[in-house]
């Protein structure tokens, strides 16, 4: 999936842990560039970034140097830089910490900024603008590839968040597209430099990133049973200048990895040598964009898949924010875009990129979870004999239900004692381990709003746990809490009366 | 021997402790989010188990153990024939030393054909925590350790060595995991600080409490939140008479649900002359370790033994935790611990009985001769049948 959670590196601290790189121009105003990368996979509300790593994402101006089967991109040395830096917590009287930052920008200009601050931090000429924060995870993973399987789901980063740092730049006097307008882009995580004179063996960087699922998916492709994991030490190589000595085993492991892709359909869509022009620019690992060409949500790699077919690219390349890359990075990988568009089973991220700076979505609300349990002296059989069924009148507060249908899908329509109505569907039922699991409809506000009632044994007793997991929908969460832990405890302190 | 931190530990890029901890909350809440998903997501469960585990190791959130439970019977619900239902259930189990359950579930997993790295990786815990084939563990460990990559296996192999009272290896072995740690997170770091400062002060047979400190200090530094360092190197410094520095310490530990926090802040009143207080912190401590004990009896056998062998003045129950502790874990430490509250409880026979079968399960090995039952054993022998001056018992 893209760059999340690719190597133990990054599982030791996920703030460090890059998972996207984007590239596109302002939608609103296409003589601004936009670059943002995402660090942190599934971070939770309160996230913040490592003091200790740079964000850095670094540019260099870059040109066909072949096409076809001898298809090849060159970067000059000229880099554009953009390199956050946080500092430690500031401690506040609410008891939220607060953090700021520094962006170094190229030319040696320097920007401070307060993270999570959706306005960011601009320079007096406007020519740069910064923001770093929370953001709703913009990636889509609608597919599980296996060892020979490739699999339709739902989304499955659905509702997360991650920490994103966004440069907008203007294109003319920043980049300077007269000399030039093909780009390089890469996002690195360099540690910060110690004070001098301490000898260390502090590693170059703990991640980086080009174009997304070099790690994930070419170089650690579970089509390839027994293949060493080699994305640590893919995360180690220097970005624009991977080791000679490396080259040769990421070459092979790339070139497996594109072929085993290429036959996951039963076909061959490419040809060896194809296949071998599309290691090499693979293993050339950036993100290709040329700012003077539209760069859409449908763009991305076609600057190298024009240049492999021997053909002028004619877009800008890029990543949006909205691009379903990983669908079109496996079609490409496995028919070569001579077969259906290879539509994982989403068709959206959980929130789509807004028009406006900073461009990434904000960030989703954490699922609320309200868990009440109880122990009981009564064995498990007998307390599940008296609330296991989805029809059981148990519950103090619970003036009369109606059921509706029968088993898995079954709905209970529940008059409460203080006249309002809710209506649950039931999602699962085991009665040999004493436990269901439903959804609630209608009635309370809130979303996605599931309920689990679970019976276990517990010494000579039970113990009966309920727990219920939503999002607070349109009321404050402090009065949906109040709800679902009134519900909770008054039901579950009715067994204890009863059972002991 | 004895390097201290500041020549051994090069600056290295940690990210902030405060940082880290915040961080590990976040990601910890996201996880139990995206678990009640999709529980079938072993994957998923796994990387709960590691936050849990953090939790509960650095920020001694023993809630932990409660909400593991609850993920093993999850996921075993979730997918009740596989082979990670069985790890992460053995998992959970060894985390709350019900060794022998886990022993079971890791059978169970094995059989289930589980990845057979994480069984072994597994089994070698469980051998290690309860004192079997330690000569084994040993050169497994090494074994593991020598490969490329594999920084994380080095602390346990501290340890190993720590247990067999090979404590010039353990200490370098120690030294190699700072030196050569390479990652950001301050969570290994800080733990290899709190093992130096554990050799230090609670494994070597002289004891340098000065080197300790340091080393739970430094421990501290990385990670402000680490409790069990705060608790330990405020031991040394209530011996040391330095109280006003010992409560600077613990109090901020107070939110932990770690009733040794509350135990030693007693000392700290009671030594300042503040009744009061110290009988508040006293009950808060007790009440915390029974609901530990009610909840997690094998997982806190050892610590109530302590606390009821001292604060907790209750020598008898002391001794019955010990022979729990005992019977779940015959390690070393296991059963001079159990002799000890054994002698607390005015059980000189019961005692000696135990320094004997120690004494017949090491054969006299190093580890044994180091250790507080040495003398007790031979003076049983020879018939003396009286506290022996060199036991732990009479050291207090």
């Amino acid at each position: 999936m893209s760059d999340h959670i690719d190597g133990p590196r990054q599982i030791g601290d996920p703030s460090v842990d890059l998972s996207d790189l984007f590239a596109f121009r302002n939608p609103e105003n296409p003589g601004r560039m936009v670059l943002a990368a995402n660090a942190f996979p599934s971070a939770g509300a309160s996230a913040v970034f490592s003091n200790a790593a740079f964000y850095a994402i670094a540019l260099r101006r870059a040109s066909v140097a072949g096409q076809g089967d001898a298809a090849k991109f060159k970067t000059d040395g000229e880099e554009f830089r953009f390199s956050f830096r946080f500092d430690t917590l500031e401690p506040r009287t609410d008891g939220k910490p607060i953090q700021r930052g520094t962006c170094m920008l190229p030319g040696g200009q320097q920007l401070r900024f307060v993270v999570n601050d959706e306005n960011g931090a601009s320079t007096p000429d406007g020519a740069f603008r910064v923001f770093a924060g929370l953001r709703s995870d913009p990636f889509l993973l609608a597919w599980i590839v296996g060892e020979r399987s490739l699999t339709r789901c739902p989304n499955l980063l659905q509702h997360d968040n991650v920490l994103s740092v966004v440069v907008e730049c203007d294109t003319r006097r920043v980049l300077d597209p007269a000399k030039g307008s093909l780009f390089a882009a890469i996002v690195e995580t360099p540690p910060v430099p110690k004070p001098p004179g301490l000898v260390t063996h502090d590693p170059a960087r703990f991640d980086w990133i080009g174009r997304p699922e070099q790690t994930n998916l070419r170089l650690n492709n579970p089509g390839l049973a027994g293949a060493d994991d080699v994305r640590d030490l893919w995360n180690q190589q220097t970005p624009f200048a991977i080791a000679e000595e490396f080259k040769p085993l990421f070459r092979k492991r790339l070139l497996d990895s594109l072929a085993n892709h290429d036959m996951r359909d039963g076909r061959a869509d490419w040809t060896p040598a194809g296949l071998a022009a599309s290691a090499e620019v693979f293993l050339d690992d950036f993100l290709l964009f040329d700012v003077l060409k539209p760069i859409t949500d449908s763009s991305f790699l076609e600057i190298e898949k024009s240049t492999l077919n021997g053909l002028p690219y004619k877009t800008g390349g890029g990543r949006t924010i909205d691009a379903h890359d990983f669908d079109i990075l496996l079609t490409w990988l496995v028919n070569r875009d001579k077969g259906e568009f290879m539509q994982g089973g989403a068709t959206s991220a959980t929130k789509p990129a807004s028009k406006t700076f900073p461009y990434l979505a904000p960030p989703n609300a954490q699922v609320q979870m309200v868990v009440t349990s109880v122990d009981l002296s009564a064995p498990p059989d007998q307390v599940w004999a008296l609330i296991g069924t989805f029809g059981a009148m148990w519950h103090p507060l619970i003036a009369g239900i109606t059921l509706t249908g029968t088993g898995i899908g079954q709905l209970r329509t529940i008059d409460t004692v203080d006249g309002k109505r809710i209506i649950e569907r039931l999602d699962a039922i085991d009665a040999a381990q004493r436990f269901y699991r439903y959804t609630m409809i209608s009635g309370v506000p809130a979303a996605d709003y599931t309920g689990t009632l679970d019976v276990k044994p517990k010494g000579a007793g039970s113990s009966a746990e309920w727990r219920v997991q939503y999002w607070a929908d349109g009321q404050p969460d402090i009065v949906v809490r109040t709800i679902i832990s009134t519900l909770e405890k008054v039901g579950l302190d009715s067994l204890k009366k009863r059972f002991g | 021997m004895a390097a201290r931190p500041e020549n051994a530990m090069a600056r290295k890029p940690l990210t902030d402790g405060a940082i880290a901890a915040i961080n590990l909350e976040s990601a910890r809440l996201q996880s139990w989010s995206r678990f009640w998903r999709a529980p079938e997501r072993s994957a998923l469960a796994e990387l709960i188990l590691e936050q849990e585990l953090l939790t509960m190791q650095f920020r001694s959130d023993f809630g932990a153990l409660d909400r593991l439970d609850r993920l093993a019977s999850a996921v075993a619900r979730a997918d009740p024939g596989a082979a990670p239902a069985a790890i992460v259930a053995a998992q959970v189990a060894c985390a709350a030393h019900r060794f022998e359950e886990a022993r079971a579930a890791l059978g169970e997993a094995q059989a289930r054909g589980a990845p057979s790295d994480a069984v072994e990786r597994l089994s070698l815990t469980l051998d290690q925590a309860t004192g079997e084939s330690l000569d084994c563990v040993l050169a497994a460990r090494r074994r593991r350790a020598a490969q490329p990559g594999c920084w994380s296996e080095l602390v346990p192999l501290g340890a190993v060595l720590a247990d067999l009272c090979e404590f010039d290896e353990a200490e370098r072995t120690y030294q190699h995991a700072l030196r050569d740690y390479q990652d950001v997170s301050p969570f290994a770091l800080a733990w290899v600080c709190f093992e130096l400062g554990m050799l230090w002060s609670e494994r070597v047979p002289v004891p340098r409490a000065e080197v300790a400190a340091q080393w739970y200090r430094a421990a501290i530094d990385i990670l402000p939140c680490y409790v069990k360092a705060r608790v330990h190197l405020a031991e040394i410094l209530l011996s040391d008479g330095q109280n006003k520095d010992a409560e600077d310490l613990l109090r901020p530990a107070l939110e932990s649900v770690d009733p040794e926090v509350a135990w030693r802040l007693a000392e700290v009143a009671e030594a300042a002359g503040n009744a009061v207080e110290a009988t508040t912190f006293a009950a808060a401590a007790r009440a915390g370790f029974e609901s530990l004990l009610a909840r997690h009896p094998l997982a806190f056998a050892d610590h109530g033994t302590e606390f009821y062998m001292a604060g907790g003045g209750e020598p008898a129950r002391a001794f019955a935790l010990a022979r729990l502790n005992l019977a779940n874990r015959p390690t070393l430490r296991a059963f001079e611990q159990a002799v000890d509250a054994a002698l607390a409880a005015g059980e000189p026979l019961a005692a000696a009985e135990l320094a004997t079968k120690a004494r017949q399960r090491w054969a006299g090995g190093a580890a044994f001769r180091n250790s507080s039952m040495a003398i007790w054993a031979d003076d049983f022998q020879i018939g003396t049948n009286e506290v022996p001056r060199g036991s732990a018992h009479a050291r207090t």
